[in-house]
């Protein structure tokens, strides 16, 4: 990611038409998918920016109304939809929290990740209230992007990007298990599960210099997807994959589409430079709506082609 | 005048076939002792320390030890075979830490059978050359049905095919699920009746505060810092003008948090460092903790491994390094640190992590190279102690007695899942003896000779002992049940805790693949070596038993 800006945006997140922007300047919200945009942390009555650096929502939102933003040194929690913020501090010296993750049966197991650029993973068990760092086998504490099995109920499988590769958990981030790449592909700072990873095993790493990576025996060996050189910022597949084999790469200058689970990339042309976090809250479909955000705290909603 | 020697100091030569029936009723005599322990219904057996006064009995139950604790039997030429066989064993459990009880059956069913044979008219040297022939094909058979365990369910139940006790099998396989194969696990005897663990995050290694004055958590007795430079050596730092250097770098690059790991800080040299402090010339706030390592090469290993974990660079006296030549490529980074009177601790070392794993990997495969038992057991701490976190597991026990069975249970049950996670798994109960014959007969179908059929009959028959011997010490007839396990095919085998036919993956029941591997290659070629010996000569005797493991 750039970093000669100054209101990166660094994650994006839906539900239900109220999407969340986590940014240099602090938490944003918006009610209506997207389209307006209001300071999400008015409540705290901050004197100062509180930059967020990571955003997550509960999969029972509907409900729950909880999100999570990850801050330096912490973790807030809403239990209203964004309107009022409680903190949870994750220890000293403060660490920034990198990356979020929920467990998709989060109502029940109440778990909660959170990567740090410092301190390694911390976990949660009781829905964010307290948390510990769970570092076993974790040898690079750097955390750029954490991924969670869609069936982690069941496999309790975790990925972490790290500096210098991946790391992969199969006990709910309690330890965690190098995971070899091929030399020089590291770090990574995107990766995404395949939402029927259970069966197909299937996972993309995104490199900073080498593009995008490919497993489908749940990071055992890796293939080379041909992406252009650059960062990979961040990777989302259609909810339907690998019914619908449709991968988006956001790379700082380019936003790219496979429609063949990453053999072939097409450049989508999005006016936009510095791109730095997208979200694709409908599904990849053709003509679905997208949300990117850029290193200059722009936050603009696009359609993806219809062919 | 020669003065006349006493029995048991006369020399003498043994011939066969007296050799080898000594030999077969020294090695009965132990094998004997350790049988009944094999398998999830074992017997124990009591050792009774009578000639050392205050020693209480141990109770027994891993071939291994019972092997060590017999120490003579009484026969000299019979104790000569019973010593071989106990060597072998105890070799094996130093090197596995389990499988003895399957290696003596083994080894007794594969001697009994070549005995027989050769006292017929065998070529002795020809039948060795094909048991070994024969070993190397049961290995390749048994490397096809490794496979690698991985969640705490899969894990507890390898524990429960090795301890046969079920809340220490379920804590186990919750710890070695996290720990992983090399992680540091540390058993500990408690008096309670539940057994509990603690997981410690960081790497610690042993050590001392250089001085009290620095404690600055009196709560827990310990000296802490956040964020802090790390200088690591083996110097002893006596000249408070050695310091300088080192302040000058750490005021340049405002250092605030310094943790100086080293054999001695001199008095004077405190002193100076506390006055600067008092008088607000110094900001810089300094712990220090001695050199973990008794010796030299245990200190050298300490201080790279914690270079490499901070990403600084160590001073060694022996490299002619000084305090005075330090640069800022010697300071690593860590997060926090805490020393208190036992321990020095790293938490979150900033250095390079593609350095670390370079370096976990060189000293794994240094692991995995190295036959010497001391060197594995200090490579794997070494490896246990940058993984990242230590678990602690306490024993319970109401006596002491008690405690000493629970523990070395435990640390048996350790060794032996180290081995199996490092290594994999093969099906257990037996079961994955019986299905190397197949092979075995099929390899020595065509066989020409009459030492290669009888060495491809005595071992399929050998590979079926373990088995028989197991479904014996759980009081099943071993007879019916083995036709019933050929009847139900590949991969099914007798649970003897729930009395019937499994599939045994299925069911969860596996040995450890180096444990089985090393039991059947140690008792095989060690038979075969002892179905060679012709001749024995005896130097002295060796007098009589001191102890025997009588069945």
């Amino acid at each position: 990611m750039s970093e000669n800006t100054q209101d990166i945006v660094y994650a994006l997140q839906c539900a239900q038409n109220v999407c969340f922007a986590a940014r240099a300047s602090g938490l944003y919200r918006s009610t209506d998918g997207g389209r307006s945009w209001e300071f999400a942390y008015t409540s705290l009555a901050l004197t100062d920016s509180l930059p967020t650096t990571s955003v997550v929502i509960s999969p029972d939102f509907a409900t729950d109304r909880t999100v999570f933003a990850g801050v330096s040194g912490g973790v807030l929690y809403s239990l209203d939809g964004g309107d009022s913020w409680q903190i949870v501090e994750l220890g000293t010296p403060p660490s920034t929290v990198s990356a979020l993750v929920i467990s998709p049966d989060f109502g029940r197991d109440g778990v909660l990740l959170a990567g740090t650029m410092e301190d390694g993973v911390f976990r949660s068990g009781n829905r964010g209230y307290n948390w510990a760092a769970w570092n076993f086998g974790l040898l690079d504490l750097s955390i750029f992007t954490l991924a969670i099995s869609p069936d982690f109920a069941a496999d309790e499988t975790l990925f972490a990007g790290v500096e210098s590769g991946i790391f992969r958990s199969t006990n709910g981030g309690r330890a965690w298990r190098e995971i070899m790449l091929p030399v020089g592909y590291e770090p990574v700072l995107s990766l995404a599960l395949s939402p029927a990873y259970a069966q197909d095993g299937t996972l993309f790493a995104g490199t900073e210099s080498q593009g995008v990576l490919r497993s489908t025996d749940r990071g055992a060996t890796w293939t080379q997807a041909a992406t252009p050189d650059g960062p990979v910022n961040s990777l989302l597949l259609a909810p339907d994959f690998p019914t619908r084999p449709y991968i988006l790469a956001l790379l700082e200058h380019a936003l790219l589409l496979s429609q063949d689970a990453g053999q072939t990339w097409r450049e989508y042309p999005t006016g936009l430079k510095d791109m730095s976090a997208v979200l694709a809250p409908a599904g990849l479909a053709p003509g679905a709506p997208l949300i990117i955000g850029t290193t200059r705290g722009d936050v603009v909603s696009l359609v993806l082609p219809t062919q | 005048m020669t003065k006349k020697k006493p029995a048991w100091q006369k020399p003498g030569v043994v011939f066969q076939p007296r050799l080898a029936q000594a030999w077969q009723q020294g090695i009965d005599q132990i094998v004997n002792a350790i049988a009944p322990t094999l398998g999830p219904l074992p017997r124990l057996t009591l050792y009774d320390p009578s000639v050392s006064k205050g020693k209480l009995p141990e109770v027994l139950d891993s071939g291994g030890t019972i092997a060590r604790r017999i120490i003579q039997i009484k026969g000299r030429d019979r104790d000569v075979g019973a010593m071989l066989l106990r060597h072998m064993l105890w070799q094996m459990q130093e090197e596995v830490g389990d499988g003895t009880a399957t290696a003596a059956v083994l080894f007794q069913a594969v001697y009994r059978e070549g005995v027989r044979y050769l006292t017929s008219g065998g070529n002795a040297m020809r039948l060795r050359g094909y048991l070994e022939e024969g070993l190397r094909v049961i290995l390749a058979e048994l490397a096809t049905m490794r496979r690698h365990l991985e969640g705490k369910e899969s894990l507890a139940k390898l524990a429960y095919s090795i301890c046969y006790d079920e809340p220490l099998a379920k804590m186990m396989g919750e710890i070695f699920d996290i720990i992983g194969a090399y992680g540091r696990l540390e058993l500990r005897s408690a008096n309670g009746r539940e057994i509990e663990r603690e997981y410690v995050e960081g790497m610690y290694w042993d050590s001392t505060l250089l001085s009290r004055t620095m404690i600055n958590n009196p709560q827990q007795q310990r000296a802490e810092l956040e964020n802090l430079a790390v200088v690591a050596t083996d110097l002893e730092i006596e000249d408070p003008q050695d310091m300088v250097p080192l302040l000058t770098l750490c005021i340049k690059a405002d250092i605030e948090k310094l943790l100086i790991i080293a054999r001695k800080l001199a008095d004077p040299v405190l002193a100076l460092f506390a006055l600067n402090r008092e008088k607000g010339r110094l900001k810089l706030e300094m712990v220090g903790a001695k050199t973990p390592g008794t010796s030299v090469d245990d200190q050298r290993m300490a201080l790279t491994d914690i270079a490499v974990l901070t990403g600084g660079r160590p001073l060694f006296q022996a490299a002619g390094d000084t305090m005075r030549h330090i640069r800022p490529e010697h300071l690593g980074r860590a997060r926090r640190a805490w020393v208190n009177r036992n321990f020095v601790s790293i938490v979150g070392g900033r250095g390079d992590p593609r350095a670390l794993r370079q370096h976990i990997a060189a000293l794994r495969a240094l692991f995995a190279r190295s036959t010497d038992a001391r060197e594995r057991a200090t490579l794997q701490e070494r490896i246990g102690k940058l993984m990242g976190g230590s678990a602690t597991l306490y024993l319970p026990g109401m006596t002491q007695l008690e405690q000493e069975f629970n523990k070395e249970v435990a640390q048996r049950t350790v060794n032996a899942m180290r081995g199996a996670m490092r290594d994999g798994v093969v099906p257990g109960g037996g079961v994955a003896l019986l299905a190397c014959r197949e092979r075995l007969r099929a390899y020595f179908a065509d066989a020409g000779e009459p030492e290669a059929r009888a060495a491809g009959h005595m071992l399929c028959d050998a590979l079926e002992a373990p088995l028989r011997t197991l479904l014996h010490n759980a009081g099943f007839e071993p007879g019916a049940i083995l036709a019933d396990i050929r009847a139900a095919g590949p991969g099914y085998g007798f649970d003897v805790r729930a009395g019937r036919l499994v599939n045994m993956a299925e069911a969860g029941i596996f040995d450890a693949a180096t444990v089985l591997e090393t039991a059947v290659h140690s008792a095989i070629s060690t038979a075969a070596l002892a179905l060679t010996t012709d001749v024995m000569v005896h130097r002295r005797d060796a007098g009589d038993a001191m102890m025997t493991g009588k069945p």
